[in-house]
């Protein structure tokens, strides 16, 4: 339990505040009901009191001390519930039911309310409340009533009250707390995931309640952030291994070519030039491999391709079947072309040229002469546009589909061909920076005992 | 040809000026903005090769300020920035060529070549004459002694920028950028298929082939 802790936490902190203004607005409703249960019971009893005081001093007008005596005695007999007390000028007892007045501290004033103790007729000391006015002959009246029963009422109203105010906090302390405590629950555990990832640890995750409330958003929102950070920073390191790797040999055969050069020119034998020619067609490899890594990174690092611009894909893809048309037929390729006219397309026209530049360099180099590649543009009934490579090459086993698209991703019987494995990722990348996506299925299939065919296809989202 | 070269990398100057120096021409190096700012306004050069990031005054600020001033001397810049955009705001400050490192010197020498033959045939022309091969840039029409040669538009426009560059090298970069205008280089080889047919429509039949395969850079087409 992190109590201590808990007290200082900002909704701690907001449940005591929202808890004093509820407890002043819980106060001031609970002194009205004061007012109008307790309040009203007195006034209740002090006009009877009045009223009975009023209808004594009418007797005692009429026939002086001794039928206000009379009257008194009748009253008594008659069972009225108050007390009476009649005094002469002096202050001493003519008649009462009870010893003696309450109290002296009403010589100033004919007319006061008090509470008295009461003994003699009733035993014990109860609750009363009464009023004593001087009369017009300087005898003393009090008229009293007894106030033991509604006592009772008060006391408990009283209660109830005090009761309702210590609940009303309670509840809201300890609702607070739960609250908080519920809450700097959900923190802690942001927090902590945080902490973990400052301390290195990428893998660490949110763990999800299943709750639909803000902090289950913000949870999921930190380990989608955190799911997209660790697959970027892992392909960041795969490529720099890949690169290290892949760059690795040829920098070393450059290495051994130079030497072998410079032991040439040194002995005067051999052909130092062939050398440097192939050093320098090495340098140009490894230049070409950095190229397109850094590519990929920049493309990957932008999140989205720069200057996009709409434009006409048929277009593009008319200019495309001019470039490669020439390269197919001097290879044996049927080369084919299906474009629709009159879409448009939002992105960066050079990368994506680039992109189908990639795909077609593919279908060409793996397709056997007599085969065919067909490039096609249309537009999906979602409205997407999609360019297609098909080609009746070996196409790519279903298995390795997704890896060809990895960066440096050559499959065995690709590896005497030129190329680094970085031309489908470059096509992913470029899909990815328009919002789009790169699929890769079977082409055509098996057609005789050549195939079964890549089907390569770029989907742009629809402009707009 | 007088060539300027503002470059702050000393060895990588000294690399191209040696380059330059094979193919014929005249070299002088300045080693940051203000002192090529000053020795292109102070001497004749027939092109400048302007490095983008340097000390003091930048490639960008070092041609804007020259173009300010009047100076249409062709520029060449060299830089690491590859991008479109990097491009285009390098050419937008006044620069003719945008050349990315690292390259090849032929590469570099051609395109050198290249800026200092366009400013020499500065008069807007009609007709293309290269040897026996002439080109009516109105009608789009070539003939070789006299026989007509029927071109594709890209065949056209391929022989073209082959034509104002003659007798000199052009690299396939230089070709798919001129006349394809893309900036990425392709794995299979487009552009030789693309040259061997142009060169299937002029020199079949020919005595004398014109269009020349340079080894290790590209092109040329000889009068």
């Amino acid at each position: 339990m992190r109590l201590p802790g808990l007290l200082r936490t900002t909704p701690f902190r907001l449940t005591l505040l929202f808890l004093a203004l509820f407890a002043a607005a819980a106060a001031a409703f609970l002194l009205y009901i004061y007012e109008v249960t307790v309040g009203e019971v007195s006034r209740f009893a002090d006009a009877g009191i009045l009223r009975e005081m009023q209808s004594l001093q009418t007797v005692y007008s009429a026939g002086g001390d001794e039928a206000l005596k009379a009257s008194l005695i009748d009253r008594n007999e008659s069972g009225r519930p108050y007390f009476y007390l009649l005094l002469d000028g002096k202050g001493q007892r003519i008649w009462g039911t009870i010893s003696h007045s309450p109290t002296g501290q009403f010589t100033d004033r004919d007319t006061a309310w008090m509470y008295f103790d009461v003994n003699g007729k009733i035993s014990g000391r109860r609750l009363a409340r009464g009023e004593r006015q001087r009369l017009p002959g300087g005898e003393v009246l009090f008229v009293g009533a007894d106030f033991s029963e509604a006592q009772d009422y008060i006391v408990k109203i009283v209660q109830a009250l005090w009761g309702a105010g210590a609940l009303i906090v309670l509840l809201g302390l300890g609702g607070g707390l739960i609250v908080s405590r519920n809450v700097s629950r959900s923190i802690a555990g942001l927090n902590a995931v945080v902490a973990a990832v400052q301390d290195g640890d990428l893998e660490a995750r949110v763990e999800l309640r299943g709750a639909k409330d803000e902090f289950e958003e913000l949870a999921v929102g930190l380990n989608d952030m955190l799911d997209r950070l660790e697959r970027s920073i892992g392909s960041l390191r795969h490529a720099g291994d890949a690169i290290a790797h892949d760059l690795r040999s040829p920098l070393s055969r450059l290495r051994a070519r130079l030497e072998v050069a410079l032991l040439e020119v040194e002995t005067g034998k051999g052909d130092p030039k062939e050398a440097l020619a192939q050093a320098l067609e090495d340098t140009e490899g490894v230049l070409r491999t950095f190229s397109a890594v850094l590519a990929i990174a920049r493309l990957q690092a932008a999140g989205s391709a720069p200057d996009q611009k709409p434009f006409d894909p048929g277009g593009l893809a008319a200019d495309m079947v001019e470039l490669y048309e020439p390269v197919c037929e001097a290879r044996d390729l049927e080369f084919q072309a299906e474009i629709a006219r009159g879409l448009s397309v939002r992105g960066n026209r050079e990368f994506i040229a680039q992109a189908l530049s990639n795909i077609l360099d593919n279908a060409v180099k793996y397709t056997p002469a007599g085969g065919a590649v067909m490039l096609r543009v249309r537009r999906r009934s979602s409205g997407d546009v999609e360019f297609s490579v098909t080609d009746t090459g070996p196409g790519v086993p279903e298995a390795d589909r997704a890896r060809v698209v990895e960066r440096f991703v050559r499959l065995e019987n690709s590896r005497n061909l030129p190329g680094a494995g970085l031309g489908l990722s470059l096509v992913a990348a470029v899909a990815e920076a328009h919002g789009g996506m790169l699929e890769v299925d079977e082409g055509p299939g098996m057609f005789s005992g050549k195939g079964p065919g890549l089907r390569v296809a770029l989907v742009l989202p629809r402009a707009g | 040809m007088r060539i300027l070269i503002i470059e702050d990398d000393v060895e990588a100057g000294a690399a191209m000026a040696r380059g330059l120096a094979e193919a014929g021409h005249e070299t002088v190096h300045a080693p940051d903005g203000v002192q090529g700012l000053k020795a292109a306004t102070d001497g004749e050069f027939d092109v400048l090769v302007v490095d983008r990031m340097m000390p003091n005054m930048d490639g960008l600020t070092m041609v804007s300020n020259l173009r300010r001033e009047g100076d249409q001397t062709p520029v060449l810049f060299l830089s690491a920035l590859g991008e479109i955009h990097d491009r285009v705001t390098g050419l937008k400050a006044g620069g003719d060529d945008y050349l990315v490192k690292p390259y090849a010197l032929v590469e570099l020498v051609a395109r050198v070549e290249a800026l200092a033959r366009r400013r020499e045939t500065g008069a807007v022309q009609t007709t293309l004459r290269v040897g026996d091969l002439e080109m009516d840039l109105i009608g789009r029409t070539v003939h070789r002694e006299g026989t007509e040669i029927d071109l594709q538009p890209r065949e056209f426009q391929l022989l073209e920028y082959l034509m104002r560059n003659a007798g000199q090298p052009v690299t396939r970069t230089m070709l798919l950028e001129k006349v394809w205008e893309y900036h990425f280089d392709p794995q299979t080889n487009v552009i030789d298929v693309h040259v061997s047919r142009l060169r299937s429509k002029i020199d079949k039949g020919f005595e004398r082939p014109m269009l020349q395969t340079v080894r290790g850079s590209g092109y040329r087409l000889d009068a």
